[in-house]
């Protein structure tokens, strides 16, 4: 067994003295009332001295040159997170490497300034009033304290949030969701190395449900603004627990599915379409709101829904070696195989169903004859559903509307935007290759709101 | 009617079932036997290779199901060779084993955990089966002293839930067993009907004869909150006891069920050595009990230590969740019954329930609450409900 991990980073000098509990792998503090209050008074006074006497610019700069190191595989934090993710996150090694490359690409100063300008197409104005084209003029103001909730589920969702709050010169407490303690953790351990004035208006603190009710309270009490990872449950829990004048940013369950057009279907692009969307349901083991619970695939085409499935599945088992799961818990191994034998049995009575499974609990794929979308058990547990045209398949997303996130594309050729359009007004806010499901761009509309701008409150000057 | 001896395990050499009637007569018969009887593993086999032929030979969903599998008659020589049907299955198909053209008895609905979910449903080939298996293991497990006893139900009576199998159960235990003064205190929609019940328990009170309350977890817990809140309590007669099912699989609105066994001791005056869990389901036509009344009468096992037996019809093994093979004694796993009264569906049902083998039982560690998606991937329920308020 190897030691636990420390789950947490404060500024020095905060927190002494405090008892720890151990809860999977994790050992954290438990702060009382007070302790909370200390130390969101201390991230609060440092920021100004932290965060503002540089330019948004810089800050990305700073942030960007610690964020890349998680990018190089000699680098000794690179190394630190590979080895404690595993166990942490419940991924297996392979998969942890995956997604520490996929989430830290964003992490870079490069992209960082991409997502900047992208999103304030005059950064200056976090710095001071800008004129505005209609007249007047404006100034962007950053929470001066956020509080920043994990769910745990996707490792690095928690470190980017943190990354958006200080770019944005934001005082921030990051409370991760226990799958996802090591990335926020470690980034901001290796920020008070190389930016420790940086890093002292930074904290990460995990918490469990009922040790950290108190420090919760608290920072629900004294933050600015608010932002929530999680499952509706929870969204609503912390929603009820705000004071009504402090912003909440909330990212609730959501939903994602793949749409495969005819000219994917091809005897030379059906391969590719197939390994995308493969890696799409492996990657976090398909627990990411950006994983596809179902598949779409367009008639028409020189392949079909069968054979997509049967290559679909091809590409699961070799990515069963490639990035292998963790062992399932019970429920979902039982869930798995509810789903896997009630569909032998239905084609067994008659139903236009195929079912691939790979070994244990592994993967599998249902070729469903029913056009009743379904969320997946999870598990990389996908239902492949045959539609007549693409533009059918808003109509069938219409019941997940409201839980809808990305569709993953392909061979849409010029219809692509008059589908985007139409998944659009079903509630999908994403619609993206294939091959980019698992991993968004900074400068993506998070759940359709720019990543930064849903953060600011804007001041105008008129006259 | 005597009873047909268990067939020799060739089944090749085993002549075809005359009939769907004929079978139910047979395993009437090894029912009526009783509970005590127990019965060996080859006879057991027997029945089961029995039942197996019947149903592989007259379910066309479960025999290509099998033979997908290379399960045939004259493959499987053994009960635990019979392919497990997911209790899931109930959700999305008919799973009638008899004649041609033969209706069912009867069809009951699970009840599903949420206003959304889809329902499944048992079609019963003969309610005669199903009383003879729930009868005798009914007698034993909760009326062993031979006694008659008025029966509070806290379900809806039969009438009024036509597609119960629990109101059907506690139906068919009270017109059997049941004496003068008990009666159904549940609305079709669940709805308690309190003031009746509090008749019924001040009569019993009064006249000093012991009842049997039979109800849900869920059910009894709303009944014992309106007890604390009208700051009633009661001491019921001597030799009254409770059967409570439902509860700890799934949600039971948080209640955990040594606060639930606590309230009934303290509002009902019922000792907790006489409150008998039922696990049971809707999928299936025989239950299990835990034997406090039968076994360990004297006894103030806690709640912990106990554990659910089946009748000798009954056989079950606890399954590695992602393998599906035996786990070694004394390992959680999935539990996977093998019910001969299930002969006019299927017999051999893979659950969604966790257990650990003991002794002759196993011990019920509740039931999994089904892929419960974590994080900011989306909770079935929630998109469900979500659709449905669209």
């Amino acid at each position: 067994m190897s030691e636990p991990f420390d789950g947490w980073a404060v500024p020095p000098g905060s927190l002494t003295d405090l008892a720890l509990i151990e809860e999977g792998g994790v050992r954290y503090p438990v702060l009382d009332a007070g302790a909370a209050r200390a130390l969101l008074a201390g991230l609060r006074s440092a920021r100004e001295d932290a965060l503002l006497r540089d330019s948004a610019h810089e800050r990305a700069r700073l942030l960007g040159r610690v964020g890349a190191r998680f990018l190089d595989p000699a680098d000794p934090l690179r190394q630190e997170a590979e080895e404690r993710l595993p166990a942490t996150a419940d991924l297996s090694p392979e998969m942890a490497r995956a997604v520490i490359e996929g989430m830290a690409r964003d992490w870079t100063g490069e992209r960082l300034t991409g997502l900047l300008a992208s999103e304030l197409p005059q950064p200056e104005a976090l710095d001071r009033f800008v004129p505005r084209p209609g007249g007047g003029r404006t100034r962007a103001f950053a929470p001066a304290l956020s509080f920043h909730v994990g769910a745990g589920t996707v490792p690095g969702v928690s470190a980017t949030s943190m990354l958006r709050g200080l770019l944005l010169g934001s005082a921030t407490l990051v409370k991760p969701g226990v799958g996802d303690v090591v990335l926020p953790v470690l980034l901001a351990r290796a920020l008070a190395e190389e930016a420790p004035r940086l890093a002292s208006a930074l904290a990460v603190l995990y918490w469990s449900g009922g040790s950290g009710e108190r420090a919760e309270s608290v920072a629900l009490e004294t933050s600015d603004l608010v932002v929530a990872y999680g499952g509706d449950a929870t969204v609503r829990s912390l929603r009820e627990r705000l004071p009504v004048t402090t912003p909440l940013v909330a990212y609730h369950h959501r939903l994602s599915v793949a749409l495969v057009g005819r000219s994917a279907l091809s005897q030379e692009r059906l391969p590719a379409a197939a390994a995308a969307l493969a890696r799409a349901v492996a990657l976090f083991d398909q627990r990411g709101c950006v994983s596809p619970h179902a598949v779409l695939v367009e008639q028409g085409g020189e392949a079909g829904a069968l054979e997509l499935a049967e290559a679909l599945a091809s590409e699961l088992e070799r990515l069963h070696r490639e990035l292998p799961p963790t062992h399932p818990a019970p429920s979902q191994a039982s869930a798995i195989h509810q789903l896997r034998r009630t569909s032998e049995l239905r084609r067994a009575a008659g139903e236009n169903i195929e079912l691939h499974a790979g070994p244990g609990a592994s993967w599998t794929v249902v070729l469903e004859s029913s056009a009743n979308l379904e969320p997946s058990c999870l598990g990389r547990t996908v239902r492949v559903h045959s539609v007549a045209d693409a533009l059918d398949a808003p109509d069938l997303l219409k019941s997940v509307g409201r839980h809808l996130q990305t569709v993953g594309v392909a061979g849409l050729g010029e219809r692509v935007e008059e589908v985007a359009a139409a998944l659009g007004k079903v509630g999908a806010v994403r619609i993206c290759p294939l091959g980019e499901v698992p991993f968004p761009p900074p400068w993506w509309h998070h759940d359709g709101r720019g990543p930064l701008s849903v953060l600011l409150r804007w001041v105008d000057l008129e006259g | 009617m005597a009873l047909a001896p268990a067939l020799p395990p060739s089944p090749e050499a085993a002549p075809a079932e005359p009939s769907f009637d004929r079978l139910v007569a047979d395993l009437d018969g090894l029912f009526q036997q009783g509970v005590g009887e127990a019965l060996d593993e080859p006879a057991f086999n027997g029945w089961a290779l029995r039942v197996f032929r019947w149903q592989f030979e007259h379910n066309t969903a479960f025999r290509g199901y099998c033979l997908g599998r290379d399960a045939t008659p004259a493959t499987v020589t053994s009960w635990e060779d019979v392919p497990a049907v997911p209790t899931g299955a109930f959700k999305r198909l008919r799973l009638l084993s008899a004649e041609e053209g033969r209706e069912p008895d009867a069809v009951f609905h699970t009840s599903g955990t949420s206003r959304t979910e889809r329902r499944g449903e048992h079609l019963v080939a003969s309610l005669r089966l199903y009383r003879s298996a729930l009868l005798p293991t009914f007698r034993v497990q909760l009326l062993p002293d031979g006694a008659r006893l008025p029966v509070l139900a806290l379900v809806p009576s039969p009438q009024d839930a036509p597609r119960s199998s629990l109101s059907y159960m506690i139906g068919a235990a009270s017109e059997t067993f049941g004496a003068e003064g008990g009666g159904w205190f549940a609305a079709a929609d669940g709805e308690l009907q309190k003031d009746g019940l509090l008749r019924a328990v001040e009569a019993a009170i009064d006249a000093g004869g012991p009842v049997l309350i039979a109800a849900t977890a869920f059910a009894m817990a709303h009944w014992l909150d309106g007890l604390a809140r009208d700051g009633l309590r009661f001491v019921l007669p001597e030799g009254s006891r409770v059967m409570e099912t439902g509860g700890f699989k799934g949600r039971v609105r948080g209640v955990s069920r040594a606060d639930l066994y606590d309230g009934i001791v303290a509002r009902l005056g019922i000792p907790m050595n006489r409150v008998v869990n039922e696990y049971g389901m809707t999928e299936m036509l025989s239950q299990f009990y835990e034997p406090v009344l039968d076994r360990f009468q004297a006894s103030d096992a806690g709640l912990g230590d106990r554990l659910h037996i089946g009748p000798p019809w009954v056989r079950t093994r606890v399954l590695d969740p992602v393998s599906l093979a035996l786990v070694p004694d004394g390992e959680p796993g999935l539990l996977c019954h093998h019910d001969l009264a299930n002969l006019g569906s299927v017999a051999c049902l893979l659950t969604e329930d966790m257990g650990v083998a003991v002794a002759d039982g196993f011990r019920l560690l509740g039931r999994l609450p089904g892929a419960e998606p974590r994080g900011c991937s989306l909770a079935i329920e929630e998109l469900l409900d979500a659709a449905q308020a669209t």
